[in-house]
C-alpha cells in the first residue's frame, strides 16, 4: 500500500511539473495573442479596453513591415537551397571518407553552428567589404548560409549512416553509373531527410536575428524590424502578425500530424 | 544467356597486415554451378568481392571468358552479385527492381516491362509485379533478387549466402529452384556458403576453403568420399578421428599404430612411415557385432543410444577414445546395450592422412560426442 501512495504522490508531482512547464512555454504566447484582440495600444492584456479585430487590417497598411517580411522570404529562397545542397555534399563526403581527416573536417564544418551569430555576421561584412561588396541582403544570405548549412548536414548524415551500403553496391553491380545510382537509389532514400532539413533551414533563416542584424546593413527582415519596433513604443499590429504566424504554424503541424496518422 | 568461365591465377587479398586470401589458382567452368564452402572468416566472401570487382586483389589476375578484369569496375563486369541481405531497392516495385539494370543501360520502358515480365514468369512471381519488397515473403524477395541479377544477362552470377535468412523448408525449396534456374539459363553460378548441405546438393563442383586457402576442389561425391585434407574430412559431414603413427604404406593402404591397435585405411598421397597421422572413418561406415569382421576391428563399450529416425546414432567408447556409429534399424535390433562388443570397418572406407588442422565445427564426434549438437539446437 505504501508503495502505491508514494507512486500517487510521484504522479501528482509530475503533473504539477508538466503543468508548470507548459505554462512557462505557452503563457507568454497566449498573452501576446490576447493583446492582438485588445484595442489598447501599446499592447496590453491587463488594461482591457475593448475586443477588436481592427489591428489585423491595419497590418496591410504597414508598408515597411510588409517590405521587411518580403526581404525575409527573399533571403530564405536562396538560403534554403544553398544550405541543403552544401549540407548534402558535406554529409556524403563525411560518411564516405575514411581516416583521421574526417574528424577534423567534421569539426570545421560544424564550427559555424557553434560560433556566435554576431561573429559570423561581422566577419561576413568585413570580408566582403574588401571586395567592394556593401552590407545588404546578399551578405545576409551568405552569412546565414555559413551556419545554417550545418543543420542539413547533421540531419542528412544521420540518415546516411542508416543506409544499407549493399544497396549502392547492388546498383553499381547492376551497371548503374554513380549519377544514376544517386538519382534512383540514394536520393529517394534521403528525400525525407532533405525535406526535413529544408523546413528547418527555412525556419532558421526566417527567425534569425543575430547574424542578420549585423550583416544586413540598412535593409531589414521581419525579425530585425520587429526588434527595432519593440524598442520603440509599438502598436498591437505586431501582435496581430504574431497571431497569424502561430495560426499558420499550428495548421501546418496539425495537417502534418493528421497525414502521418492517415498513412498508418 | 550463356555462362563464361572464371579463371583465377595467383589471386590474393590483404587487409592491412592480415592475409584474407593466399595466392589462389582456380578455374570455374562456363555454365557450371560452383560452390565455395567454408566456415565464416575463411575468405570466401572476399573471393566473391574480388570476382565482382568491389575489391582489388593484392596480387594475381582474374579472367572472365576472354577478358582480364584488372581495371574493370564492378559496374562494367559481366557479373551480377546476389547479396546476403538481398539489397532490394525498398522504394521500387518488384518489376522496377528487376528492370533496374536495364534502366541503368537506357533500355526503353516498353522493352523493360517486356523483359521484366519474362523474368517474373521465370521466377514464378506473376501477380506480384506492383508490390514493394517489404510486402513480399522471404522466398519471394529471394526470387526478386535472382530475377534482378539475371535481368542484366550476366555471364557469371555470384551468390553470397543468399538463403541463410530463410527457414529450413523454404531453404530446401529454394535450393531446388536455384538449381533449376541455373540449368535453364546456363549462366555460371558461383555460390558462397558455410552450409555444406547447400553446397553438396546444388553444386557441380565444390571448393572447400579454410583460412584463406582452398584446400580441395572436387565434385560433391568426391568431397564427401575422398577428402584430401584433415580439414575437409572434419568440416564436411561427420567423421570419427583416430590418431596414431604410420608404420607401413603399401599399395595405397596405410597402417596406423594407434591406442586401439593397428588400423588400416586408404593412404592419401605423400604419407611416409613414422609421421603422426589421423584416420577418418564415417559413422555410417562402421559395422557392429557379427558384421564387424573386417579389415579393422575395435573393442568398444556402448555409452548412449540416440534414435535419429532414419538411423540410430550409437556413442561408443574405446578406452579414452569416443566413437560414433550410425546403425540401420535392423543392425540396431541385434545390439545388446549392456555388453562390450566390437565395431569394424573396411580399410577402403577409412582415409589416413598426415595430422593437420581440423575444422572447429563442434561436430568432431571423436572429441565431443553429440552433446554439443543437441545443446545448439
Amino acid at each position: 500500500m505504501k508503495a502505491v501512495e508514494t507512486m500517487d504522490r510521484g504522479d501528482a508531482l509530475l503533473n504539477i511539473f508538466i503543468g508548470m512547464f507548459v505554462m512557462f512555454m505557452f503563457l507568454p504566447l497566449i498573452l501576446m495573442m490576447l493583446a492582438a484582440f485588445n484595442s489598447a495600444s501599446p499592447p496590453s492584456v491587463t488594461s482591457w479596453e475593448e475586443l477588436t479585430l481592427a489591428w489585423f487590417p491595419r497590418l496591410l497598411a504597414e508598408d515597411r513591415l510588409i517590405g521587411c517580411l518580403q526581404n525575409s522570404f527573399r533571403i530564405a529562397v536562396f538560403v534554403v537551397p544553398a544550405s541543403v545542397l552544401l549540407g548534402l555534399s558535406a554529409a556524403i563526403l563525411l560518411t564516405r571518407l575514411e581516416g583521421q581527416a574526417t574528424n577534423l573536417l567534421y569539426a570545421c564544418l560544424i564550427s559555424p553552428m557553434l560560433t556566435p551569430g554576431i561573429v559570423l555576421g561581422i566577419a561576413t561584412i568585413v570580408f566582403w567589404r574588401h571586395f567592394g561588396v556593401g552590407a545588404d541582403l546578399y551578405t545576409t544570405i551568405m552569412a546565414q548560409t555559413t551556419f545554417i548549412a550545418s543543420f542539413p548536414m547533421l540531419i542528412i548524415m544521420a540518415r546516411l549512416q542508416r543506409q544499407d551500403r549493399a544497396q549502392e553496391e547492388a546498383a553499381l553491380d547492376l551497371g548503374a553509373s554513380p549519377f544514376f545510382l544517386f538519382r534512383r537509389v540514394t536520393f529517394p532514400f534521403l528525400l525525407p531527410a532533405i525535406l526535413t532539413s529544408a523546413a528547418l533551414a527555412f525556419l532558421l533563416s526566417f527567425e534569425n536575428y543575430n547574424t542578420t542584424v549585423f550583416s544586413i546593413g540598412g535593409s531589414c527582415t521581419l525579425t530585425t524590424e520587429i526588434a527595432a519596433q519593440a524598442r520603440r513604443a509599438h502598436t498591437p499590429v505586431i501582435n496581430a502578425l504574431g497571431v497569424i504566424f502561430v495560426t499558420v504554424t499550428v495548421i501546418f503541424s496539425l495537417v502534418y500530424t493528421l497525414r502521418k496518422q492517415w498513412e498508418k | 544467356m550463356r555462362g563464361k568461365e572464371v579463371v583465377l591465377e595467383k589471386v590474393s587479398a590483404k587487409f592491412g597486415d592480415f592475409t584474407a586470401v593466399y595466392p589462389t589458382d582456380l578455374v570455374v567452368n562456363a555454365g557450371e554451378f560452383f560452390s565455395i564452402l567454408g566456415p565464416s572468416g575463411c575468405g570466401k566472401t572476399t573471393m566473391l568481392r574480388m570476382i565482382s570487382g568491389f575489391l582489388s586483389p593484392a596480387g594475381g589476375s582474374i579472367r572472365i571468358g576472354e577478358d582480364l578484369m584488372a581495371g574493370v569496375r564492378a559496374n562494367q563486369r559481366p557479373t551480377a552479385l546476389i547479396f546476403q541481405n538481398l539489397a532490394l531497392f525498398p522504394y521500387m516495385s518488384v518489376w522496377e527492381n528487376i528492370a533496374f539494370g536495364l534502366e541503368a543501360r537506357g533500355v526503353s520502358k516498353v522493352e523493360r516491362r517486356k523483359r521484366a515480365q519474362e523474368l517474373i514468369d521465370l521466377v514464378a512471381l506473376s501477380g506480384e509485379e506492383m508490390k514493394k519488397p517489404d510486402e513480399l515473403s522471404g522466398g519471394q524477395r529471394q526470387r526478386v533478387a535472382v530475377a534482378r541479377a539475371l535481368a542484366v544477362e550476366p555471364a557469371v552470377l555470384l551468390l553470397d549466402e543468399p538463403l541463410s535468412a530463410l527457414d529450413l523448408k523454404l531453404r530446401q525449396h529454394m535450393r531446388a529452384e536455384l538449381r533449376h534456374i541455373q540449368r535453364m539459363t546456363g549462366v555460371t553460378f558461383i555460390y558462397i556458403t558455410h552450409d555444406q548441405g547447400e553446397a553438396l546438393t546444388m553444386s557441380d563442383r565444390v571448393a572447400v576453403m579454410n583460412r584463406g586457402l582452398i584446400e580441395q576442389v572436387d565434385t560433391s561425391d568426391r568431397i564427401y568420399d575422398r577428402p584430401s585434407t584433415p580439414f575437409v574430412a572434419s568440416f564436411v559431414g561427420e567423421n570419427n578421428i583416430l590418431r596414431g603413427r604410420i608404420t607401413a604404406v603399401e599399395d595405397g593402404v596405410a597402417t596406423l599404430e594407434s591406442e586401439l591397435g593397428a588400423l588400416r585405411g586408404r593412404a592419401v598421397a605423400g604419407l611416409a612411415v613414422g609421421v603422426d597421422a589421423m584416420l577418418f572413418v564415417r559413422p555410417e561406415a562402421l559395422r557392429i557385432g557379427d558384421e564387424s569382421q573386417s579389415d579393422n576391428r575395435v573393442a568398444v563399450k556402448p555409452v548412449r543410444r540416440d534414435m535419429e529416425g532414419a538411423y540410430v546414432n550409437w556413442v561408443l567408447s574405446a578406452g579414452e577414445q569416443s566413437i560414433v556409429a550410425h546403425m540401420s534399424k535392423a543392425a540396431d535390433a541385434g545390439i545388446d546395450h549392456d555388453r562390450s562388443m566390437h565395431v569394424g570397418f573396411a580399410a577402403d572406407d577409412a582415409i589416413v592422412m598426415a595430422a593437420g588442422e581440423l575444422a572447429d565445427t563442434g561436430r568432431q564426434l571423436a572429441d565431443t560426442g553429440r552433446q554439443d549438437d543437441e545443446a545448439a539446437v
